[in-house]
């Protein structure tokens, strides 16, 4: 294909949201402003493991100025949802799971209101012991954050080839632990929207979000209601990075304009944001790596611990797609990985920009460079010798047939390397 | 002592979901009389630049200004389900819906053509259709927008495409994961103040590969953010829990990286075409972060010859393992 083909594709036309954006004409969830609407506010847990003995939201239903208050019994449809498993609770029933679990809700002619209404709800926990250690979460007898289930998410395996006999090949091996941090997509926008019935009956909801699809689905099974009785519309979003990809206001300015019949706004705060939206997962990350005197890998074995937070949302996948990830972009024909995604109470940890290989990538990349330095070979060109190629099997097993752009990476940054005097004295020995 | 290091990381990545998860997506294409353009999709652009990139593909396929495109997106009303934004997925498969629905009705709109101008060499270009070895016969593309509805043919066209593989094999995890992959490498620069453990990202060279560069502006602006976001991964940004509360609430407690931060970025773009993509295109959008922190470690390990593996690599850490590296060098001595 020639580029002198194409008119419009591959040209740098500008974005066609950028005037908007520069303008500030661009309408926000938070922008949108309509008659007659109310504020909503979201009551956390606050404490990541307990049972609510007893919550009483009468003094807060008998203000001035709330419309109403929430909580899991007024749910009409099913109290739950999930994209993957609907192990997500609109609101806490008997417990909450970590301290960003919704408790009730409020809806109030103001925000001040709404806030003087959250603080008047009065909740009795029984503290119960803190799930936070992933070890500790998957030891026998260990205290459960879903009672009714194990701790353990799901056990995925990779296995190919025999390792037993591809480290006995090895002239070197390198063997570490790594763990990475749990860290906030921290979007300029946090998380919002405006929810209100229209005149046709239908509930429409406005918010930030990656899927509206997905929303509706949720949204339609917590209300107990059609999909077709559901709009959900992407307002204009400020960055989501994954972030967006589980329900965030959705469902609950669902239940507060159902609830009240009157449009709805719910706005997060930064802090409600990193209390209690999804994280990236932290991963600790096992490997061994083999490989021989002439460069080749020859065996990998490693073990992945995800850290999901008390509801799956999208955590199984994440933490599989780590798993498959962990070789890197490299043959290796013997290989074996083991990865768990595992319940706690620390944050809800789903979706995250790299969705797990962000994580693999650190433990992969960090024993690719310890080999290449125990082989006294340049690390560009380990990976060069080492990178997947058309006709070559990845780690699990599909065979690389097209598009297979690893090594033309890596001979770009060889010859930018090779140009470039500041970078050549670094790297005296890469030829 | 400042000393320097050079440091490298590569990735690839699964484009799309894997795993038999629903992996779809939609558009839906109608021209109206007067030959402007309106596109419907589920598809999301929550900032990282699909809306253009889907209008450059529509206006490539029908010759008209991409400018002119009403595109509405993300409304489960009037837009046809074209999955979420999320796995890189957005360009390779909405993308290629976009072309599928502007290929059907612009093939719809030939047959008129050609039968008003008698002629079977047409092409759509700059709003106009034309003969290639008669450019003198020819029809504006509002004007055979018209004739289109006129004789009564469909100017509306619905794409479908599907990119679903089979979930691996529970007990062996082989199989066809992902449609198609996307590969990177990148280079760092890092500066480490060796008293203070203070590290400064002085340059990344980046080379991704997208299958095809729709808007190579976008792709460049995709992987300065991803370099961005992976700086401030592998330095700095850490929720810290303790027994299950989070300590830091504010941004002033949970720090990102500033545009004092962030170093020169170079992008290189590498165009191996996807079978399955649009013009070869597939994702960036997570590929643009994934390599950067991989290559700031292995900087910091080229500098001092210390290696992180908790991260992040921020001042006390690195502080801490200089120190203990220096004492395990008096030790041996």
């Amino acid at each position: 294909m020639n580029i002198d083909e194409f008119s419009c594709v591959g040209k740098s036309v500008p974005k066609v949201d950028a005037l908007s954006k520069v303008l500030g004409t661009a309408r926000y969830a938070e922008d949108i402003k309509m008659s007659n609407m109310l504020y909503g506010k979201v009551l956390r847990a606050g404490v990541p493991h307990a049972v609510i003995e007893e919550l009483d939201v009468s003094s807060a239903r008998a203000m001035g100025g709330v419309a109403c208050v929430l909580t899991a019994r007024d749910v009409p449809g099913i109290n739950r949802y999930g994209i993957a498993f609907a192990d997500h609770y609109a609101l806490a029933e008997d417990k909450v799971r970590y301290a960003g679990d919704p408790v009730a809700l409020v809806a109030a002619e103001t925000e001040e209101i709404a806030a003087e209404a959250i603080k008047a709800i009065k909740v009795k926990y029984r503290l119960l012991p803190v799930v936070s250690d992933l070890h500790e979460a998957l030891a026998e007898g260990a205290d459960r954050v879903h009672d009714e289930r194990e701790n353990l998410i799901l056990h995925s395996k990779t296995r190919k080839g025999n390792i037993q006999e591809g480290f006995r090949k090895a002239d070197v091996i390198v063997e570490e632990t790594y763990t990475t941090q749990t860290v906030d997509h921290v979007y300029m926008e946090t998380e919002s929207g405006v929810a209100h019935i229209d005149e046709t009956g239908m509930l429409v909801i406005q918010s930030a979000n990656q899927c509206p699809f997905r929303d509706r689905r949720q949204v339609a099974m917590v209300l107990g209601i059609r999909e077709n009785q559901v709009r959900v519309i992407k307002a204009v979003t400020g960055g989501a990075f994954g972030g967006k990809d589980d329900v965030t206001v959705e469902v609950h300015l669902a239940l507060l304009a159902m609830a009240t019949k009157r449009p709805v706004r719910l706005v997060m705060s930064r802090e409600e944001s990193l209390v209690s939206q999804s994280k990236r997962h932290p991963i600790e990350i096992w490997s061994r790596w083999g490989a021989t005197k002439e460069g080749k890998l020859c065996a990998m074995e490693g073990r992945v611990y995800g850290d999901s937070g008390p509801y799956i949302g999208l955590g199984a996948f994440v933490v599989k797609k780590c798993g498959i990830h962990l070789s890197g972009p490299y043959y290796i024909p013997n290989l074996k990985v083991d990865s768990y995604s595992v319940y706690t109470n620390n944050t809800f940890n789903s979706a995250m920009r790299g969705f797990g290989v962000t994580q693999a990538a650190v433990a992969h990349e960090s024993q690719i460079d310890r080999l290449a330095s125990k082989l006294g070979i340049n690390p560009l060109r380990f990976r060069l010798i080492n990178a997947l190629d058309v006709g070559l099997t990845n780690a699990t097993g599909q065979k690389c047939d097209e598009s297979v752009g690893i090594k033309p990476t890596l001979e770009i940054l060889r010859q930018v390397v090779l140009k470039d005097p500041e970078l050549k004295n670094m790297w005296e020995d890469l030829d | 002592m400042k000393k320097r290091g050079i440091g490298i990381g590569s990735m690839f990545y699964g484009i799309g979901y894997g795993f038999s998860r629903q992996d779809i997506g939609a558009a839906t294409v109608e021209i109206c009389e007067d030959g402007s353009v309106i596109v419907r999709s589920g598809e999301v652009d929550y900032g990282q630049g699909s809306d253009t990139i889907f209008c450059q593909i529509i206006a490539e396929e029908l010759g008209v200004d991409y400018a002119e495109i009403k595109l509405i997106t993300a409304d489960t009303l009037t837009t046809p389900n074209a999955g979420p934004t999320s796995a890189s997925r957005v360009t390779y498969v909405t993308g290629k819906a976009m072309m599928k629905a502007a290929t059907e009705v612009r093939e719809t709109m030939r047959e008129v053509a050609e039968e008003k101008l008698g002629m079977q060499d047409l092409m759509f270009a700059n709003g106009q259709v034309f003969s290639m070895s008669h450019p003198e016969k020819n029809i504006s593309f509002a004007r055979l927008a018209k004739a289109t509805h006129l004789a009564g043919r469909s100017v509306v066209a619905t794409a479908w495409q599907d990119i679903t593989t089979k979930d691996v094999d529970p007990e062996t995890g082989q199989g066809d994961a992902y449609s198609t992959y996307a590969w990177a490498s990148q280079i760092a620069v890092v500066e480490v103040d060796t008293e203070t453990g203070k590290i400064e990202v002085l340059r990344v060279v980046a080379a991704h590969d997208v299958g095809k560069a729709i808007n190579p502006k976008n792709v460049e602006a995709q992987i300065e953010g991803g370099v961005a976001t992976g700086l401030g991964y592998a330095l700095e940004e850490q929720i810290l829990i303790n027994k299950g509360i989070v300590q830091n609430t504010t941004l002033s407690e949970y720090m990102v990286p500033t545009s004092m931060d962030v170093p020169v970025i170079e992008s290189h773009i590498v165009e191996v075409p996807a079978l399955e993509g649009p013009y070869g295109a597939k994702g960036v959008g997570e590929p643009a972060l994934i390599p950067t922190a991989p290559a700031i470690l292995n900087a910091i390990a080229n500098a001092v010859g210390v290696r992180v593996t908790a991260l992040p690599a921020n001042l006390e850490n690195l502080h801490r393992l200089i120190r203990e590296q220096e004492n395990n060098n008096k030790d041996k001595s």
